[in-house]
């Protein structure tokens, strides 16, 4: 064990002094290299053991939240951090923060899980509280279809001891029913009871739209985004859990504040929200939950939430030349969309953005999933664009066909020269949208830090 | 409405006659069957109908609708999950299987994309051992296998203009498809699986009606076969033979780039 630990410390330190990335995977994969059952041992040694944060779209943002209250609260938690999320990341982020002999420094594991890996981390973190937020089609390449993706989640959840506790999203049909395999006798619900902020259509991009009982079309009372909203089935009778956790009110105030009611069985409580978007109520109404099964006092949510800042790339101000940078992480049509929508909230027209779409591994080999996203609603807001990234080409001609005249559209593959280009089109004081798949934040984030716009992730981390 | 009025003549006397033109699509069930970005297909179309003064009608029909086989110059049908495919084999066989092999014989359009390709052919013989039946537009059938097929795709294509092209997108399927003697390919594979994996093959053509696993989406950065789709249903409606060229420039280099990307 000793030996795992010493390696996983030693490969972080090398690949940071290489500045190669802020030690994620690959240290852990030498740990299980030397001890396989490294992650159950260094998991086993929490005082007050594991909770894991699992699904397509929040998983970082939720479980970044929930550390900010656990830390509010007092807890000391070992967390896997920027993306890390498979098996050998959640080793590494624990053979870090232990001493040498693998006692841990933390006293509660706090870590977001691939869709994909939660069947292998639940055998070996054996986690007393799971919380799912959404399933959307995110790079069907390498998750398969979601419906299977569903079946053998469910399956890992329904192996787990009776008392864990299940914390699932009811506003989205497919993860309600995560629980239904097994014989779990804690299962809970949140969601989002207040309607004002719905729409009354589903997106093109909904995934999850039928009854997972008897197969037919599901009606939505209200859509908050994507096929998250309020649905039954008028078929059979099947329909959405009531949440059991709910934001009975709304108050979204611009890009940076929004006001939530919360009912819960321990309670009624307030929440503050500083990041933008409908998405990221239903993150701290995930977190807020997850804290209140903990038994955290009401205060400490509030404080922790409200001191949130946001998870690296997810959707960041920077300051730039006399700009502000908005950039934000999209991987997906829902999240886009979303995106999209909290953009064209703010009220703007003749918006200056940078878009750039890489195909990666890590993005998704495949690209059509583009065509999925309602560009047509960026297309009337946009004054310029400029694509970039490893499939420019196929982002800029997503943008004509959306509708914006040809020669609005600027094509520019280099990242670097693709911001400057950003930067010199936007007028000083005002605002550049960078809207990013994941590795073209990550190489976007390095040259900003080249250029000194932003600091090295971690070192923040370690800060905050 | 002024700039609306304006727009419209300018766009008629450009144009001439065809501002005059009509072509109606069929886009069979496109809340189930709209995987893999295929919804693009139908924005491609309608561009660049658009962008020649060509009105564009597009009708949805799902579950437990009928289809008029004379309503439509060209039917569109994506891919969908497994279960969404189940969902449609069904209605499709018994709900629309004849009007749309009757519309097929009198030299309408289609166009079959993945699982909505599968559904053309004659029938799914799934891994489990299930058999999903299909419309029969082709003589070919499908198998599943344990090995999926994902990737970018690059095929050789023989336009009706004559010459070679290359068709570019990306596949993903565990089915594997076999054609029958008489039918002909799409094109053959350069680089990836295609029909099977096996034989070289990629798609499927029979009269106007076309199959294929080309995602990405297919039509936006594959102008040319856009084109031809479009032409051959103005051809069948009104006679015409030849269409206004448009600035292809971005789409080039999409194709170009997803061409370098495989
Ligand atoms: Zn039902």
């Amino acid at each position: 064990m000793a030996a795992a630990v010493a390696a996983c410390r030693l490969v972080t330190a090398l690949s940071r002094g290489l500045g190669t990335g802020a030690g994620s995977n690959f240290p852990g994969r030498v740990s299980l290299r030397i001890e396989p059952r490294a992650t159950r041992l260094l998991a086993g040694g929490l005082e007050h053991g594991c909770i894991v944060v699992s699904g397509t779209n929040g998983k970082t943002t939720t479980a970044n939240m929930l550390a900010g209250i656990l830390r509010q609260a007092g807890f000391a938690p070992v967390h896997n951090r920027a993306g890390a999320n498979l098996i050998s990341g959640i080793t590494a982020a624990l053979a870090q923060s232990s001493n040498l002999r693998g006692r841990p420094a933390g006293d509660i594991g706090l870590f977001e899980v691939d869709e994909a890996t939660l069947p292998k981390a639940l055998e070996r973190l054996h986690p007393h509280l799971i919380i799912i937020t959404n399933l959307f089609r995110d790079q069907l390449d390498r998750y398969g279809e979601l419906e299977s993706l569903g079946r053998k989640m469910s399956a890992g959840i329904a192996r787990m001891s009776p008392d864990t506790e299940l914390l699932l999203n009811a506003d989205d049909p497919l993860v309600a029913t995560l629980g239904e395999a097994g014989g779990l006798e804690k299962i809970y619900f949140y969601g989002i009871e207040y309607e004002g902020y719905g729409t009354m259509a589903l997106e093109h991009a909904s995934d999850s739209t039928h009854c997972r009982v008897c197969g037919a079309l599901l009606d939505y009372s209200v859509v908050y985004f994507g096929h998250m909203g309020k649905y039954t089935c008028a078929n059979c009778g099947a329909g959405r859990p009531i949440p059991d956790f709910a934001a009975t009110r709304l108050e979204i105030e611009g890009m940076d504040r929004t006001e939530v009611a919360m009912q819960s069985p321990f309670g009624s409580l307030k929440l503050e929200v500083k990041i933008p978007g409908l998405y990221n109520v239903h993150n701290a109404l995930a977190a807020a939950s997850g804290a209140l099964l903990l038994g955290i006092e009401a205060e400490a949510i509030h404080t922790g939430l409200a001191g949130y800042a946001t998870a690296f790339g997810r959707a960041e101000r920077i300051q730039a030349e006399g700009r502000e940078i908005f950039l934000v992480l999209s991987k997906n049509p829902a999240g886009f969309n979303e995106v999209i929508r909290t953009i064209g909230s703010q009220g703007g027209d003749g918006l200056r953005l940078v878009i750039a779409l890489n195909d990666l591994i890590a993005d998704g080999r495949d690209v059509s999933w583009i065509w999925d996203v309602d560009f047509e609603d960026l297309a009337v807001r946009a004054d310029r664009v400029v694509a970039t990234g490893l499939r420019a080409p196929d982002m800029a001609l997503r943008m004509k066909y959306a509708g914006m005249p040809a020669d609005r559209i600027e094509l520019e593959r280099d990242l670097e020269r693709a911001l400057a280009r950003g930067i010199a089109m936007t007028p000083t004081g005002e605002t550049l949208f960078a809207l990013t798949t994941y590795t073209a934040t990550l190489a976007l984030r390095r040259v900003m830090q080249r250029k000194g716009y932003v600091s090295h992730f971690w070192k923040e981390k370690a800060d905050a | 409405m002024l700039e609306t009025a304006v727009a419209e003549t300018s766009a008629a006397a450009e144009t001439g006659a065809m501002a005059e033109m009509t072509l109606r699509i069929c886009h069979l069930y496109p809340e189930l069957m709209n995987i893999y970005g295929d919804r693009g297909n139908i924005i491609a179309l309608r561009k660049r109908c658009e962008w020649r003064g060509l009105e564009l009608e597009v009708t949805g029909l799902s579950i437990g609708r009928e289809v008029d086989p004379d309503a439509y110059d060209f039917y569109f049908i994506g891919g969908g999950q497994d279960r969404e495919q189940i969902l449609v084999a069904s209605d499709l066989v018994n709900m629309k299987g004849a009007a749309l092999r009757q519309a097929a014989a009198e030299g309408a359009g289609f166009l079959g994309i993945c699982g909505g390709y599968q559904l053309l052919g004659k029938y799914f013989l799934t891994y489990t051992g299930e058999t999903l039946p299909g419309i029969g537009i082709f003589d070919a059938w499908t198998e599943g296998a344990e090995k999926r097929f994902i990737g970018n795709m690059v095929i050789e294509w023989e336009p009706a203009a004559g010459g070679k092209q290359t068709l570019v997108g990306f596949e993903n399927h565990s089915g594997h498809t076999y054609l029958g003697p008489d039918m002909k390919p799409l094109g053959r594979v350069i680089k990836g699986f295609g029909n099977n994996g096996e034989d070289g093959t990629e798609g499927c053509c029979a009269g106007n009606a076309i199959g294929t696993y080309l995602h990405g989406s297919l039509l936006p950065k594959n102008p040319r076969l856009a084109d031809e789709i479009i032409l051959a249903a103005l051809k069948r409606r009104y006679g015409m033979d030849s269409l206004p060229p448009l600035d292809d420039t971005l789409e080039e280099r999409a194709h170009e780039a997803a061409v370098r990307r495989t």
